[in-house]
Formats: C-alpha cells, sequence, structure tokens
C-alpha cells in the first residue's frame, strides 16, 4: 500500500482521459445495437449501446450525438433506409472516445453509415421471408378462394389518416350504386407500436370472421418512414392465418414488404384496394346481366317459334275443316241419290203389289164370279152353303148374273164320296 | 332459414334455367314459369348489389308465400 502514491479523484480521472487520449486518438467506426435512446429539449441525444451475443450482452457503453450532428445524422439514415433511428437497430457510428472527469466513459458519435442497417433490414426481412416459407405461410392465404361477391369488408386503417379517407370515399362514390357494408377495425399504422395494433385488429377480425367478405389493411397519405412495421413476422403470421382473404393497400413506394406477400391480393393504394373490390360486383352483376340477356333472346326464340307453330297449326285446321266439308258435301250428295235410288224401287214395287191385288180382287168380285157362270143359292135371304140347311118342298131363289130365278126344291142329295 | 337465397345460390339457379332452356325444348308453359323465376333472381341479386337486399328478400318471402297460398288452393 505504502508504494502507490496517494492522488485526488480529480488527479486520477485526468490521468485517466489523458490516457485514453494517448491510446484512442483516431476515430472507429464502431457496429452496435441501440439498446435505448433519448433526446433533450435541445437537441442532444443520448445513447445506450450494445452488443449481443444471443440474448446476453457481451458489450455495452453510453454515448451521446450532440444536436447538430445528431440532426444531420438522422436525416442522412432517415432518408437512407426510411426509418427512424430507434432502440432495437443495428447500426454503424463513427465514433470518438470520450471521458470526461464528472460523466465517465463514452462514445462521441460523429457520424453513420446507413447501408450497413439497409442491409441489416435487408437480412432481417429475408429471415422473416424465409421463416415463413419453411411455415408454409406465404401461400396460405392465396389459397382462400375469393368470395363471389366481396361486400362486407373489415378494414384495418387508422381513422382520421388520409388513405382511409381516400378508401371509403372511393368506396362510397362508386359510379355502379353498389353498397358495401365496411367495419373499420382501427389501428396505429405506422411506427413502434403498429405491428402489436394491426395484429390486434387482425385477431378482433378473426373473433367474428363470419360477418366478413374479406380484410382489408390500408394506410396511405402518412410519411413514407416508419414502414418496417409491414415485415414483421408476427404480422405476417397474422395476415396469413386469417381466414379471409387480405387485401393490403399500404401505400408504400419501395419493394413489396412482407406484409404484401403474404395477402391474398396486394395493392399500391387504398383505392387501388376500392376499385378492385368495385370490380368484383361488377363481374357478378356482368355475370347476372349476361344471363338476363341470353334468357331474353331464348324467350324472344321460343316464343317465336311458339308463334310459328300456332300458325302452321292455323293453317293445318283451316285446311282440315274445309276438306271435311268438302267430304261431307260429296257424302250428301250421294246419299241423296241412294235415297232416289230407293224411294223408285219402293214405289215401283208398291205399285207392282197393287196390280197384284187389283187382278186379284177382280177375281173374287161375285159379279165376275156370276159372270163366269157360277151362282148363288139362298133361304129365306140366307145363302146356302150345305145341302143340310136345305130341305125338299123349300122356296129358294138362285142369284144368277143377270137375275135371280125362284123355284121349289124337288130332291136334295148329297154327292157320294 | 336453411333456403335463404345467397348470391352463389342465386347465380347458380339463374344459370341452370338458362342451360335448362338453351338445352331443353321446354313447353310455353313451363317458359313463362321459369322466367317468373329467374326474373326474380335477377331482381334478388341487383338488389342486394345495391343494399336494398332486405326489401327484396321480403317481396320474395311475399312471393313464395303467394305461390304456396295458390298451390294450396289447388288441391
Amino acid at each position: 500500500m505504502a508504494e502507490s502514491p496517494i492522488i485526488t479523484l480529480s488527479e486520477l480521472n485526468f490521468s485517466i482521459k489523458a490516457a485514453l487520449s494517448y491510446s484512442f486518438p483516431d476515430t472507429y467506426w464502431v457496429i452496435a445495437e441501440i439498446a435505448e435512446s433519448r433526446c433533450d429539449q435541445k437537441g442532444h441525444c443520448y445513447f445506450n449501446l450494445v452488443e449481443k451475443d444471443d440474448d446476453r450482452t457481451v458489450a455495452q457503453i453510453r454515448a451521446n450525438c450532440w444536436a447538430y450532428e445528431y440532426r444531420k445524422i438522422s436525416q442522412k439514415f432517415e432518408k437512407a433506409t426510411r426509418e427512424p433511428l430507434k432502440p432495437g437497430m443495428k447500426v454503424l457510428f463513427l465514433a470518438a472516445i470520450n471521458f470526461h472527469e464528472v460523466y465517465g466513459l463514452s462514445l462521441l458519435i460523429k457520424d453513420i453509415d446507413p447501408s450497413y442497417s439497409l442491409g441489416e433490414m435487408a437480412r432481417k426481412k429475408r429471415e422473416v421471408i424465409e421463416r415463413l416459407q419453411k411455415e408454409g405461410l406465404i401461400e396460405l392465404n392465396k389459397g382462400l378462394r375469393l368470395p363471389l361477391v366481396p361486400q362486407r369488408i373489415a378494414v384495418v386503417s387508422a381513422p382520421g389518416a388520409a388513405g382511409y379517407g381516400d378508401f371509403m370515399s372511393h368506396i362510397a362514390n362508386n359510379p355502379f350504386g353498389y353498397s358495401f357494408n365496411i367495419q373499420l377495425f382501427p389501428a396505429i399504422m405506422q411506427g413502434q407500436e403498429a405491428e402489436k395494433s394491426i395484429v390486434a385488429a387482425l385477431h378482433e377480425i378473426r373473433k367474428r370472421q363470419d360477418s366478413f367478405d374479406v380484410a382489408a389493411i390500408v394506410r396511405g397519405g402518412g410519411s413514407q418512414v416508419e414502414l418496417n412495421c409491414y415485415d414483421g413476422y408476427e404480422l405476417a403470421v397474422a395476415i396469413a392465418k386469417l381466414p379471409l382473404p387480405v387485401f393490403t393497400g399500404i401505400g408504400h413506394e419501395r419493394d413489396d414488404t412482407v406484409a404484401d406477400m403474404v395477402a391474398h391480393t396486394r395493392m399500391k393504394t387504398p383505392t387501388a384496394v376500392a376499385d378492385f373490390l368495385i370490380s368484383g360486383l361488377k363481374a357478378f352483376e356482368d355475370r347476372i346481366l349476361e344471363a338476363q340477356r341470353r334468357l331474353g333472346r331464348l324467350c324472344e326464340k321460343a316464343l317465336k317459334d311458339e308463334n310459328h307453330k300456332l300458325n302452321t297449326l292455323i293453317q293445318r285446321f283451316h285446311y282440315a275443316v274445309k276438306n271435311s266439308f268438302r267430304h261431307q258435301e260429296s257424302g250428301l250428295d250421294s246419299a241423296l241419290k241412294a235415297l232416289k235410288i230407293q224411294v223408285s224401287h219402293l214405289l215401283r214395287t208398291a205399285n207392282d203389289r197393287l196390280t197384284i191385288y187389283e187382278k186379284t180382287v177382280k177375281h173374287l168380285d161375285p159379279a165376275n164370279v156370276l159372270k163366269r157362270g157360277y151362282s148363288i143359292a139362298s133361304l129365306d135371304g140366307k145363302v146356302l152353303k150345305s145341302v143340310a140347311d136345305v130341305e125338299a118342298g123349300a122356296s129358294i131363289s138362285i142369284r144368277l148374273q143377270d137375275g135371280t130365278v125362284k123355284g121349289k126344291v124337288q130332291e136334295v142329295f148329297t154327292h157320294g164320296e | 332459414m336453411e333456403n335463404e337465397l345467397t348470391y352463389s345460390k342465386a347465380a347458380a339457379e339463374l344459370e341452370v334455367i338458362v342451360k335448362e332452356i338453351e338445352e331443353e325444348n321446354i313447353a310455353v308453359d313451363a317458359l313463362s314459369e321459369k322466367v317468373k323465376r329467374a326474373a326474380q333472381l335477377i331482381r334478388f341479386c341487383r338488389s342486394k348489389l345495391r343494399g336494398t337486399g332486405e326489401e327484396v328478400e321480403k317481396v320474395l318471402a311475399d312471393l313464395e308465400e303467394k305461390t304456396r297460398e295458390e298451390e294450396g288452393e289447388q288441391f
């Protein structure tokens, strides 16, 4: 103990400072992860930088960036990466080693190389994509069939955002007068909280999936930074596993985000999503109208055919009636002729029969019989027909053709057999 | 209501009617029935697209009730 000199703390710190500036006279490009960051009112920024091996911290140091430098550095970084400097990012800072007698050791940040962070982001994105591919999630939502008529839409957006307004007015003013049933599920659409917030909104939609045909994630009109959230793994899973087709209209200018990649259909802007949905209804209505047109043509043809059939039938009927009349007329004629023949035949037969009767009657007339030499004997006015009716001595009268003879019967005898 | 008309049911039925008329020779009596049904389906779809679906469903329900009554009278 006696060998060590006794000095004051300030003397010690001054020696440390001198030694450090002697050993680290230059600036260094340092790879580190921002663990915390905080800016004060003057615009000075304070970081806590770490290096991690898996989740274990293997190095840690404080770092400061003065307002003037910070403004330059943060603008340069945002311009290149479209993301603000924030905790969780891996960065490449140009830093000097600084030791302050009161505040101790820290890095003084002079510059930044955004290309390192860009590479890191791209690598992270690639890793997310590879993981999604391995888990079969990239194509999962695309495998869902688009509904025939996407009319009930669950929208994830920020209520006040221009993108949501564009979407709604585009839908409301569609030129065909279609009506849509749109339900907003509000979410923070950019920045650090966005991923968690959108995932939560998607879970709400999932609970009510039967009430919707499709889901749409729309954003736009905001700044073009802080869209890294759309490359997150959790959001990609939530989109992929939603049992409704998911449309994206995130309104960004860069390459597809991971959210776009796993969505069923990706559009550039909210209005493009609206147009697509409207065109879905139009396609269905066109299909209905086509059926209507075909039906119209078929009916017209069927009626024409039927009319033609009817006309043919009427003609045939006319012809048949005429024909039948002619037929019956000629039938009547021949019947009449037959009748005439029949009648004259009957008349003749009757006449012949009459003649015969006449002759017979003539033959039988007693006057004619008397003329032929027969005579009629009568007793007391009664015609004698048998010898049994008369006796000898009776006075009888005999009627001849031209007069009567009276006399007495001398003898009666019977003709022997 | 299991017989609730949907877009897909309506479109499918409509297209079946068109096909039937196209492919088979349908008598004019049957045709008018089919066309009446087709008109119902078309009206249903077009109105539902424009958000007057509820009214349409009511009209259709009334219509079906009436048809049932008429059929009831026949028997």
